[in-house]
């Protein structure tokens, strides 16, 4: 427990001499800055309480797991008490405080892995529920987010039943896979008689890249930088436009500042990748593999003029980034916010790797968003090197605003 | 080093417009180095000047060029009246064009040209074509870009090959649906292995038309029903009924549309021009096949019949790479080399589990040694097959 003590107390003195130089450790200031190079990182924090949730607009940290349940409980009072649990739960574990000592006789209240002190670690536990969730078991059928809808399979899909779907998602975030881990085995611990975990997969971005945010990009498991071109989590307009769903849109009113959340587990066919010819990887994708610049541009951020490249001369007119945002007018409207994070798991029974995209993203209207871009995307030729096998379609509660609430109360309207 | 530098930076939150400055000028550095060392690249790859040409309603100006082999790059100005194309030929066959050369427009052409006698067209097909003479330099000759003309034989030879296979496959489908149809199950059973080698041959070419491709070999994984899911069809819908099942009950609608996939399939393949890329692509793409649904025993999983499709995409890339190796021996012998060694490794391999009535063994009967052995192999040569586009400068 000793190392752990430590970095808790050198992470103090860090952010005293933070605030020292006149800026405030807050969530958005966290957001805003590239973390100190000498905090261990666990005592960052996104804040828990607020109109949205958190882990949709905050920056990536470097770990992520996203674990989908059936819900058990077999009514409506059950499924309240649930949420009820996971809002006290998630309020506890994204802020600092002591674990409970209990009598040695007994299991310890929790599993320990952070020693002593819960440390934040950046967390988000970020909770969406699926379309099964409004079925005839909890008569919220009425209250359904009108474009929810159970994923089905697009052509180059290979659909792992066992991957798929749910009740509930929680999108847990840190800075480490340990602190995911803390989180997830606390919720489970809580209420066993509630739910039930369905699958999960975990994931994560390199630390060194995510920390230069902004200037520099993750690179996926093809050698490509990947999010280039994803939009501004910090521009509230955008956001608003893009991400949240309104008050007063075409959806049950209890789902303003909530959004649809679109997960896909995209393995991709690394060895067979690194076979491909450099000069196709390329125009498979539409830009440089090093600098990431658009195919015929010099740097990563110019944006390609389709306009003038009507033939695809220059990037292709099936190239991924072409198909995925075709920068026009009228795809305007198919913006995404992407959140996407690396995964790594196992062998194939030929023994090749199962790696690949864990790709997240959200917006607020599934159709005009994810599934416009998808059909786009429909035959492109990146298929022959990636697999989607899993993932489910989710809508992000709205915030949890203060302590006397909790998450999913307007949509139980109670 | 300037990752380290600007982290020192923004650790002492100095103000954001010092840091932007700061990253703007490390950043511009950077990207000028990049742009100077690009553009000495470039220069390098182009060493010979661009040859201008002059289309008028008379013909080409100058109307005889003389080049040294290799690339050169052309710059065809279209100084008629009409639109136009602009070609060169080796007698009749069209080496390099580059077509829609509007009036008063200049377009570039950059060609690798073999040491010879070529025509060049020069607009209205009254006017006389011009020469262009290409002189041997001896310095590039054994590793000059194979030209258009190098593998058209190749080209036409293996459309002739595919044009076989798609013509068997039809045939010997055909027996298969029968069979399937009038409930002979064991003859089905016989016939499943012969009736796909024909589609494991030449599967990147097949591939070409995905729609076709998934309606015929998709396999249960591909659907989230799995075997249950009523998209599930083709070869390999049937053969968990012969296989597993043992019964033809119901497979009647899944063998008229596999019989109708496959008729069309020799329909578009009748009329399809093969591109060089996929044709010398198709090697590497066939052993990748075997690299990952074969060796795992995954795609015959009902009829264990998976040594047949393993030899037949061994045959198809193997075909191909023979057809193509006169251009990659000079090119690359050591590559040769080691492509024929482990063909013949793995050739060797399979025909230990094949009996002396031609009849490969059930895949289960290979122990994990055995599929291992057939791994390494099978793996050193996509490794090296993914080599053979560059070789013959196909990107």
């Amino acid at each position: 427990m000793a190392p752990t003590r430590r970095h808790l107390i050198a992470a103090l003195g860090t952010a005293g001499s933070i605030a020292a130089l006149g800026v405030k450790p807050t969530p958005a200031a966290a957001a805003d800055c590239t973390p100190d190079q000498e905090s261990d990182g666990t005592l960052d924090s996104q804040p828990f309480f607020g109109k949205r949730q958190s882990g949709v607009v905050t920056p990536q940290p470097a770990a992520a797991m996203v674990a989908a349940f059936d819900v058990l409980a077999d009514d409506r009072a059950g499924l309240e008490k649930m949420l009820r649990i996971l809002t006290a739960r998630i309020s506890v574990l994204t802020k600092a405080g002591p674990v409970p000592v209990l009598d040695p006789k007994l299991p310890p209240a929790e599993s320990g892995l952070l020693g002593p002190q819960i440390y934040p670690d950046n967390l988000t536990v970020t909770v969406s529920v699926g379309a099964s969730l409004f079925d005839d078991r909890f008569g919220i059928a009425a209250q359904k987010p009108k474009r929810l809808v159970t994923m089905e399979r697009f052509s180059n899909d290979a659909l792992d039943p066992k991957f798929c779907h749910g009740d509930l998602l929680l999108q847990i975030c840190s800075n480490t896979a340990e602190t995911n881990i803390h989180a997830l085995r606390d919720v489970i611990k809580n209420m066993p008689d509630l739910i039930a975990l369905r699958w999960k997969l975990d994931g994560f971005l390199p630390p060194h890249t995510i920390k230069r945010a902004g200037k520099d990009t993750v690179r996926n498991l093809l050698g490509f930088k990947d999010g280039t071109a994803n939009l501004d989590g910090r521009d509230d307009a955008l956001m608003d436009r893009v991400v949240w769903v309104q008050p007063g849109s075409d959806e049950p009113a209890w789902a303003a500042g909530g959004s649809y959340q679109v997960v896909r587990i995209i393995r991709n066919l690394v060895e067979r990748w690194d076979r491909t010819p450099l000069a196709e990887q390329q125009r498979i994708i539409g830009r440089d593999k090093m600098s990431g610049a658009p195919l015929g541009m010099n740097a990563e951020h110019d944006s390609p003029d389709y306009a003038k490249d009507p033939k695809g001369e220059r990037i292709s007119l099936d190239a991924h980034i072409r198909l995925a945002n075709p920068r026009t007018k009228e795809t305007d409207a198919s913006l995404i916010l992407r959140r996407g994070f690396n995964f790594s798991r196992g062998i194939s029974a030929s023994g090749q790797l199962d790696m690949g995209l864990l790709f997240v993203c959200f917006q607020s209207d599934l159709n005009a968003g994810f599934l416009a871009v998808q059909k786009r995307l429909n035959n492109e030729p990146l298929e022959e090197y990636i697999k989607p096998t899993g993932g489910g379609y989710f809508f992000v509660l709205p915030g949890v605003p203060d302590e006397s609430a909790f998450l999913g109360q307007g949509l139980l309207g109670a | 080093m300037w990752s380290t530098g600007f982290a020192l930076l923004t650790r002492h939150s100095r103000p954001v417009a010092a840091i932007g400055a700061a990253a703007f000028t490390v950043l511009s550095l950077f990207s000028q180095g990049f742009v100077q060392a690009f553009a000495q690249a470039l220069a390098a790859s182009d060493a010979s000047a661009p040859i201008a040409i002059t289309i008028t309603s008379k013909g080409c100006e100058p109307n005889a060029l003389t080049l040294p082999e290799g690339k050169t790059t052309f710059k065809i100005k279209n100084g008629s009246a009409r639109v136009l194309e602009w070609e060169i030929l080796d007698g009749v066959m069209v080496v390099e064009e580059r077509e829609n050369i509007i009036p008063g427009f200049v377009q570039t052409l950059t060609a690798t040209l073999k040491p010879g006698q070529y025509q060049m067209t020069c607009g209205l097909l009254s006017n006389p074509k011009g020469t262009l003479t290409v002189t041997a330099t001896g310095t590039t000759a054994a590793k000059a870009e194979p030209s258009a003309s190098d593998l058209a034989g190749p080209l036409a030879e293996y459309k002739v090959y595919v044009t076989r296979e798609v013509g068997d496959l039809v045939t010997k489908t055909k027996g298969f649906t029968d069979a399937v149809k009038a409930g002979k199950l064991q003859e089905a059973q016989s016939l499943y292995a012969l009736a796909r080698q024909h589609y494991e041959r030449i599967e990147p070419m097949a591939e070409l038309f995905s729609d076709l491709d998934k309606s015929m070999d998709a396999r249960a994984d591909d659907f989230e029903k799995k075997e249950d899911d009523p998209a599930f069809g083709g070869f390999h819908r049937i053969e968990k009924a012969l296989f597993a099942e043992k019964s033809t009950a119901g497979m009647e609608p899944v063998a008229d549309q596999l019989m109708h996939d496959v008729q069309e399939l020799q329909s578009r393949i009748g009329v399809l021009v093969i591109p060089p890329n996929k044709m010398v692509g198709g090697a590497a793409s066939l052993i990748e096949e075997v690299a990952a649904t074969k060796i795992s025993g995954e795609e015959d999983r009902y009829s264990g019949t998976d040594l047949w499709d393993f030899q037949a995409n061994v045959d198809g890339a193997q075909k191909i790479f023979n057809l193509l190796r006169p251009l990659i021996t000079p090119r690359n012998p050591a590559l040769d080399d080691r492509v024929q060694a482990n063909f013949t490794k793995v050739d060797g391999l399979l025909a230990r589990y094949r009996g002396q009535d031609g009849q490969f063994q059930n895949y289960d009967k290979l122990s994990p040694r055995d599929r291992n052995a057939l791994k390494g192999a099978i793996t050193a040569l996509a490794e090296d097959l993914s080599q053979l586009r560059g070789t013959l400068a196909l990107d």
